[in-house]
């Protein structure tokens, strides 16, 4: 059973859109990305030494999200936060010198019971669009806030 | 496991596999990665040991967003014509750094309509004695041969 009662958070932010800014993505993010991950497709990765395009790889934009700054939503519980789960639904592809836009939204907070006690989840919502006004990817992410063991 | 050059639609039914793909993350590949938003990446959870363990980690991890990201290279790898549509995980336990990841995936669904040709599969990342530490599902695309 998951609830929100009694859980002390900012209940204003729910559902209220911001604006994380715009990135502009280049070849060289793009293949960085792709290096770092283990990637082996070259469609991701270029070709040494020539003007090949790349495309970014599906999960790209989540490396923005990670890094947007978001209202704080003044969760009064637990001292350590942790990713929980991701969901991402690719739209379309990101090429280079695309400029994404992010708007994300708080969706919901919860709490849960589990074998190591309370956890508090907090689900943000976050949609990226390109210069064309294209959605590119939406992003689903869950944060779970516990005690420290 | 199918040969998986190539496939389309047709060629996959419910309970083939995905993978297995091997992987090992290591401090250097988490510093690459974080080095992309930051240039000079500062001591966190996902570089450094003792702001881990100060954080009540018991060692520096491998960031979420390289998790999903190779838990989505599993499935662009299988096969050139594939199109990842939608992946959605859940974060079980921390992954360490160089550790032995198996990450591997099992079609579960096909979508019975013509007009798409849409495929859900169930993924995971394991530790090499098979303890689950992502678990998650994926939506997919191949083309159909007609």
């Amino acid at each position: 059973m998951t609830t929100d009662e009694g859980i002390k958070y900012d209940r204003s932010l729910l559902g209220k859109s911001h604006n994380i800014g715009t990135i502009k993505v280049t070849k060289e993010m793009i293949i960085k990305f792709s290096r770092s991950t283990g990637e082996t497709n070259e469609i991701h990765l270029g070709n040494e030494g020539t003007q090949q395009t790349v495309i970014a790889p599906p999960t790209m934009c989540n490396m923005f999200v990670t890094g947007a700054s978001r209202p704080d939503i003044k969760l009064d519980f637990g001292d350590i936060n942790l990713f929980a789960g991701q969901s991402i639904e690719c739209k379309s592809d990101i090429k280079p010198g695309d400029v994404l836009e992010g708007k994300t939204q708080l969706e919901s907070v919860y709490s849960k019971t589990g074998r190591s006690g309370k956890m508090v989840f907090s689900v943000w919502l976050t949609t990226f669009v390109n210069q064309d006004s294209k959605e590119v990817a939406i992003v689903t992410e869950s944060y779970v806030r516990r005690n420290k063991r | 496991m199918i040969d998986s050059s190539n496939l389309f639609y047709e060629d996959v039914d419910l309970g083939d596999e995905i993978g297995p793909i091997q992987r090992i993350v290591t401090h250097e590949n988490v510093l690459d990665f974080i080095s992309i938003r930051e240039k000079t990446p500062k001591p966190s959870r996902f570089t450094s040991k003792d702001v881990a363990v100060k954080e009540g980690l018991d060692a520096a991890i491998v960031p979420g967003v390289m998790n999903i990201a190779m838990m989505s290279q599993l499935i662009t790898s299988w096969t050139p014509n594939v199109r990842l549509k939608k992946i959605d995980v859940v974060f079980r336990q921390t992954v360490p750094h160089n550790t032995i990841l198996i990450l591997k995936g099992i079609i579960t669904e096909k979508v019975d309509d013509p007009s798409t040709a849409e495929i859900g599969c169930d993924i995971t990342m394991e530790t090499e004695s098979g303890v689950k530490m992502i678990i998650g599902n994926a939506i997919l695309a191949l083309p159909r041969k007609f």
